[in-house]
C-alpha cells in the first residue's frame, strides 16, 4: 500500500531482539495517554505514529490514512519512515492494500507485499499489516505499518497495532464529537443572538413557533409544541405547534396534564419513552401519533414561564441524556425569549396608547430600522457560513423588484440595488421560491449586470418567506475559488432565513403603523380645531398647537394640569366638568364659553369622546372649536331675519285694508251690474274680485309665514267639537270641490268626539290641502277622513289624524323632495297651471309641528295623493314667542 | 227685513257693506266708534248689532260687554267682524258676549247666512 521504495532502506525492525513484555506495556500506555491528551485529530495521528515509533516497539514505517468523505480517497494525515511520500497522500477509492481493510472494517495482513498486484509500493519489498479506524461502526480511515522484510509480523504485533488503533479510533470519535458539539454550541448561540436581537420586534406566538421550529430543526425531533403559563388561571395554554399530527394550538393543559402539565408541575424535565403507555397522557393527545416524548419546563430563575415538548413519530427513536442536555440548554434561552416577547407585548400596547393618545413618538427612520436588523442577520450569517460576504433584499410588492438593503463583504456596498425577478441569484430564487448554489458564479448564465465588478467566485441564496409570501431574498458568496457551498451550508442558510423574513415583516408592519400615527398626528397638529387629550384622573396629556392659539397655553403650560381647571370660569366649571365626566364614557356635543389664559372668554363647540384603547378607557379627547364668528353670524342672520319678518307682517297688513276694499267693492259692483243686466260688465268685475281674492290669499300666507318665522304666530288652544269643524270646513271648500267636477267624501266616525287645538289652525290646515286636491284633481273624488289613533310612543297624548286623498296627478319621489319648504310647488310648470302661492304646504306643516303634531305625504305619480295631519288631542301650549323650529 | 246696526269705523268698510246688506232689503244704521254704538244700540230701535272689534273710543269688546250687561240690550243679538281671522279672536269676542262672529273681507252670502240665523232664533 505504499508507493515507491528506496532501495537504500533496510528494514529497522529487531525482532528477536525487542524489548520486554514490560518496556512495550510501558510504551503502549505512553501511547495511549499521548492519545488520550489529544485536543484535535491531527494531534491524535501524530500521537499514533510516534507512539509506535517507539523503540520498545520497534516499527519503522507507519502511517495513518483517513477517508475523505466526499469523494472516498484515503488521505494520508501522519507518517514516519515512508521516502518521498507526500504530506497529504491521496490513495484513490479502492486502491492499494489497506482498500480491504476499509472495506469489511477487520484487519488484514500481506506476508509478502511484492506478490501482490494492488500493493502500491512505498518501500519496494516487505510485509504490510492494515488495521481499521472504526468510529460508530464507521471505518473511517486505516493504519498502515510496514517493514521492509517480509513474514516480520506476528500475533502479538497485532494485538498491539489493533489496541493502538482502537484508542485511536475512540480518541478521534470523541474529539469528532466535541468538535460537532462545539460547531452546533456556535449554531445556537448565533441563532439565539439573532433571535434576541428580533424577539422585541415579534409577537409572542410567533416568537415561540421560532423557537419551536429551532429547537425541533436542532433536536432532530419530528415535532413539539411550546406551551405559556398563565398565572391567573393556573394553565398552560399551547402557542406554537409544529408537526405533531395536528395543530394544538390553544390547547390548554391544567397543571399536571399530559407531559407539559406534568413538567409545569415538577419542574423538572421529563422523558417519555413511550407515550402511548404512560398513565399521566392527556385525553387531549389521543389523536396523535406520537412515540417519545421529552418535555421541560420553561423557567425563569424558578418561575414557570411555560413547557416545551418535542416528540419521536418514529418508534426507533428514542430521547438520551444528550437530548435532554441540550434541551436544557434551550429551555432558558425560550424562556427569555417569553419573557421578552411578554415585555414587547406590554411595550407595544403602550405605543397603541400613545398613538391613540396621538403624543410624540420617537422619529427613527423605519428604513434605517429594518436596515440595521437585517444587516445584524446578514452579519451573524456570514460569521457562521464562515463566507466572504453576503446581502438581504426585500421584496417590493408595488414593483415586483428586490432591493437589496443589506450588504456585506461582497467587494462593494451593493445597497440601493434592484433586481428584477428572475434577475441575479437573489432574483431567481424569488422567482422559483426554492434555495439555489451557483459554483461559479461568473460562469452561471443567470448573473446580472448589475454584479459583474464583483469579487465573487460561489454564490448560495436562500428565497425569504413569510407563510409561503416571498418577502426577500438573501444571499451567501464565497470569494475563494478554493471554498464551495454544500448541503451543510444550505441548511445553516436556511436557519437564518426565516429570522431576516421575520424582520422584514416586522418592520413592514410597524412602518404601517408608524405611518398611520405620523398621519393622524399631521392631522392633528394641523387641524383648525383645538384638540386635547386628558387621562382618566382629566389631566392634560397633549394639545395640538390649535388649542395654544385658542386659549393662550403653551403646550407645556397645559400638559398635566386638570383641563377644567385650565379653560372654565366659576360660572361655567360645573357645566364644563359635567361634559368632562360623561365625556369619560360616550361622546358629548355641547356648546358652552370657555376662558382663555388672559381671562378673556370664547364661545365654543364642544366636543368630548372616550379614548378607548383595547377595550381599556385610558382618557378622553376633547374637541374646541371658536363659534365667537359663528354666533356673532347668526345673531346677525337672526336680527336680518326678524326684521324681514316684521317688514312683511306690517306690509301684509297695510296692502290688506285697500285690498279689501277692492274685493268688497269689486263683489258688490258685479251685483250691481248684474241687476242692471250689463252681462259683460259683470264678468269683468268678478276677474278683479277673483284676482283680489288671490292676491289677499298669497299675502295672508305671507303674514302666517312670516309671523311663523318671527316666532309670532301663537298657538290658542280651544275645545271644539271634530265632526262640526269637518261640517264647516267642509262647507267653506264647497266652492273649490265644484270648480273641477270633483266630490268630496267625508268620513268621520261618530264618536270622534271633540279635541283641545288651535281651531283656526286646523281648519286653515285642512283648507290648504282641500285646496291643493282639488286644484290638482278633475273629475275625481276628494276624501277628507279623521280619526283617533294611540300615540306613537308611550305616555303622550292621544292623536288625531286628519287625512286628505285625491285622486289626482300625483306626485314622483322627486316632487315630493322638498314640498314643505316654503315657496315649493312640484315644478315651476305648476304654479303657471295651477296657481297657488307654494307656502300653503309650509304653513301647513309648521301649524302641525306648532301643535305637536306632523304632516306626512304618500303619492305616486297618476296615483293621487294622501296628505295626512296627526295632532295631539290637547294641545300642550308654548309660551308666546316660542319659536317652533 | 231687519234693522241693522253696523259699528264700523273705517269708513269704506262701512259703505261697503252697508251699501250690500240695504241692496239686500235690510235697513242700516251705521255707527263710528264704540262709544256711538253703545249710545245708538241702547235706542232699542235695532234687531241686530254687527261690531267690528277694533275701535276707537272704546273697542267692540268692550262696547259688547256693556250691551250684554245692561238690561234694555241685553238680548240685542250681537255679530262680531274681527279682521283677518286672527286665533282667539273668537273665543275673545265670544267671552266678551258675542253671539257669533265672521271674519273680514266679509262674505257677504255667510254673514247673511248668520244674521238670520240670529234673528230666526230671537224672533
Amino acid at each position: 500500500m505504499t508507493d515507491q521504495a528506496s532501495p537504500g532502506i533496510t528494514s529497522e525492525r529487531l525482532i528477536p531482539g525487542r524489548g520486554g513484555v514490560a518496556r512495550r506495556q510501558a510504551a503502549l500506555l505512553r501511547l495511549s495517554t499521548a492519545i488520550a491528551a489529544a485536543h484535535d485529530e491531527a494531534a491524535i495521528y501524530r500521537s499514533v505514529v510516534t507512539g509506535l515509533r517507539d523503540e520498545a516497539l520497534g516499527y519503522n514505517f507507519i502511517g495513518v490514512f483517513v477517508v475523505d468523505d466526499d469523494t472516498g480517497d484515503r488521505v494520508l494525515k501522519a507518517s514516519v519512515g515512508w521516502p518521498d511520500v507526500p504530506d497529504d497522500w491521496r490513495v484513490p477509492f479502492g486502491k492499494g492494500l489497506s482498500a480491504r481493510a476499509l472495506e469489511d472494517g477487520k484487519l488484514h495482513y500481506t506476508a509478502d507485499v511484492t506478490r501482490e498486484s494492488e500493493y502500491l509500493p512505498s518501500l519496494n519489498s516487505g510485509s504490510e499489516v492494515d488495521v481499521p479506524l472504526r468510529v460508530d461502526d464507521t471505518t473511517i480511515g486505516v493504519l498502515v505499518v510496514e517493514s521492509s522484510e517480509p513474514n516480520a509480523f506476528g500475533g502479538e504485533d497485532f494485538e498491539i497495532l489493533t489496541a493502538a488503533a482502537n484508542q485511536a479510533s475512540i480518541a478521534i470519535g470523541r474529539v469528532r464529537l466535541l468538535a460537532d458539539e462545539r460547531r452546533r454550541a456556535d449554531e445556537h448561540k448565533a441563532l439565539l443572538d439573532t433571535m434576541q436581537d428580533l424577539v422585541g420586534e415579534l409577537e409572542l406566538s410567533r416568537v415561540l413557533q421560532a423557537v419551536l421550529e429551532r429547537a425541533v430543526s436542532l433536536l432532530g425531533v419530528t415535532g413539539g409544541e411550546v406551551a405559556i403559563y398563565e398565572e391567573d388561571r393556573r394553565e398552560l395554554v399551547v402557542v406554537a405547534s409544529e408537526n405533531i399530527g395536528k395543530n394544538s394550538t390553544g390547547t390548554r393543559l391544567a397543571l399536571g396534564e399530559g407531559a407539559m402539565g406534568a413538567v409545569a408541575e415538577t419542574l423538572e424535565p421529563l422523558i417519555i419513552p413511550s407515550y402511548h403507555e404512560w398513565l399521566g397522557q392527556s385525553g387531549k393527545y389521543a389523536d396523535v401519533t406520537v412515540h417519545a416524548v421529552m418535555a421541560a419546563p420553561l423557567l425563569i430563575g424558578r418561575r414557570l414561564v411555560g413547557a416545551i415538548a418535542t416528540v419521536h413519530s418514529d418508534p426507533n427513536r428514542v430521547f438520551g441524556p444528550e437530548d435532554l442536555r441540550l434541551v436544557n440548554l434551550f429551555a432558558p434561552q425560550a424562556a427569555i425569549a417569553i419573557e421578552n416577547a411578554r415585555l414587547f407585548t406590554a411595550e407595544r400596547q403602550r405605543a397603541e396608547e400613545q398613538r391613540a393618545l396621538l403624543a410624540t413618538m420617537t422619529d427613527l427612520s423605519s428604513e434605517l430600522e429594518l436596515s440595521k436588523a437585517l444587516q445584524a442577520v446578514l452579519e451573524r450569517a456570514v460569521t457562521l457560513l464562515g463566507v466572504t460576504g453576503g446581502e438581504v433584499a426585500i421584496f417590493d410588492d408595488a414593483t415586483q423588484e428586490l432591493e437589496v438593503v443589506a450588504s456585506e463583504n461582497i467587494g462593494k456596498d451593493s445597497t440601493g440595488t434592484r433586481l428584477t425577478m428572475g434577475e441575479g441569484a437573489m432574483g431567481v430564487v424569488a422567482q422559483t421560491m426554492e434555495p439555489l448554489i451557483i459554483p461559479s458564479y461568473h460562469e452561471w448564465l443567470g448573473q446580472s449586470g448589475k454584479y459583474a465588478d464583483v469579487l465573487v467566485h460561489s454564490v448560495m441564496a436562500a428565497p425569504l418567506l413569510i407563510g409561503g409570501r416571498l418577502v426577500g431574498a438573501i444571499a451567501t458568496v464565497h470569494s475563494d475559488p478554493e471554498r464551495i457551498f454544500g448541503g451543510e451550508d444550505l441548511r445553516l442558510l436556511n436557519l437564518f432565513a426565516p429570522q431576516a423574513a421575520i424582520a422584514i415583516e416586522n418592520a413592514r408592519l410597524y412602518t404601517e403603523a408608524r405611518q398611520q400615527r405620523k398621519y393622524f398626528e399631521t392631522l392633528v397638529d394641523n387641524s383648525p380645531v383645538a384638540i386635547v387629550t386628558l387621562d382618566r384622573e382629566e389631566r392634560v396629556v397633549s394639545c395640538n398647537p390649535a388649542f395654544e392659539r385658542l386659549f393662550g397655553y403653551a403646550k407645556q403650560e397645559a400638559i398635566g394640569t386638570n383641563l377644567d381647571a385650565l379653560i372654565t370660569t366659576d360660572a361655567t366649571r360645573s357645566e364644563a366638568e359635567g361634559y368632562t365626566r360623561e365625556a369619560l364614557n360616550h361622546p358629548v356635543h355641547g356648546i358652552g364659553r370657555r376662558s382663555r389664559k388672559d381671562g378673556s372668554l370664547v364661545d365654543v363647540e364642544v366636543l368630548g369622546v372616550p379614548v378607548i384603547v383595547d377595550g381599556k378607557r385610558v382618557g378622553l379627547m376633547g374637541l374646541y372649536h371658536d363659534i365667537t364668528e359663528l354666533l356673532r353670524a347668526r345673531q346677525a342672520a337672526e336680527d336680518a331675519n326678524s326684521a324681514k319678518s316684521q317688514f312683511l307682517a306690517s306690509m301684509s297688513h297695510e296692502l290688506r285694508t285697500p285690498l279689501n276694499a277692492i274685493i268688497g267693492y269689486s263683489e258688490m259692483v258685479q251685483e250691481e251690474v248684474e241687476d242692471l243686466g250689463h252681462d259683460e260688465l259683470g264678468l269683468d268685475m268678478q276677474k278683479i274680485h277673483t284676482a283680489g281674492k288671490h292676491l289677499l290669499s298669497l299675502i295672508n300666507n305671507v303674514l302666517d309665514l312670516s309671523k311663523i318665522e318671527a316666532g309670532k304666530m301663537d298657538v290658542y288652544a280651544e275645545s271644539f267639537e271634530i265632526r262640526s269643524m269637518l261640517d264647516e270646513v267642509a262647507a267653506t271648500a264647497r266652492p273649490l270641490v265644484d270648480k273641477n267636477h270633483n266630490e268630496l267624501v267625508v268620513r268621520a266616525p261618530l264618536d270622534v268626539g271633540s279635541m283641545r287645538t288651535d281651531l283656526t289652525k286646523v281648519r286653515q290646515m285642512l283648507l290648504n290641502l282641500l285646496s291643493n286636491a282639488c286644484k290638482f284633481t278633475e273629475h275625481g273624488t276628494i276624501t277628507l277622513e279623521v280619526a283617533r289613533e294611540a300615540p306613537a310612543t308611550d305616555g303622550r297624548a292621544e292623536l288625531v289624524s286628519f287625512s286628505v286623498s285625491d285622486s289626482g296627478i300625483g306626485m314622483s319621489p322627486e316632487q315630493m323632495d322638498g314640498l314643505f319648504e316654503a315657496f315649493s310647488q312640484a315644478e315651476a310648470s305648476t304654479t303657471s297651471r295651477y296657481g297657488g302661492t307654494g307656502l300653503g304646504l309650509a304653513i301647513t306643516k309648521r301649524f302641525s309641528q306648532m301643535m305637536g303634531g306632523d304632516i306626512q305625504v304618500q303619492s305616486a305619480p297618476g296615483q293621487g295623493s294622501t296628505f295626512t295631519i296627526r295632532l295631539p288631542v290637547e294641545v300642550a301650549v308654548t309660551p308666546t314667542g316660542a319659536t317652533p323650529d | 227685513m231687519a234693522k241693522i246696526l253696523l259699528v264700523e269705523d273705517n269708513e269704506m268698510n262701512r259703505d261697503m257693506l252697508s251699501r250690500r246688506l240695504m241692496r239686500k232689503g235690510h235697513e242700516v244704521a251705521m255707527a263710528t266708534d264704540g262709544r256711538e254704538g253703545v249710545d245708538m244700540a241702547r235706542s232699542g230701535e235695532y234687531d241686530i248689532v254687527l261690531m267690528d272689534m277694533s275701535l276707537p273710543e272704546i273697542d267692540g269688546w268692550e262696547a259688547t260687554r256693556r250691551l250684554k250687561q245692561a238690561a234694555e240690550t241685553q238680548a240685542l243679538p250681537i255679530i262680531a267682524l274681527t279682521a283677518h281671522a286672527m286665533a282667539g279672536d273668537r273665543d275673545k269676542a265670544l267671552e266678551a258676549g258675542c253671539d257669533d262672529y265672521d271674519t273680514k273681507p266679509i262674505d257677504l252670502p255667510r254673514l247673511l247666512g248668520k244674521i238670520e240665523a240670529l234673528l230666526g232664533s230671537t224672533t
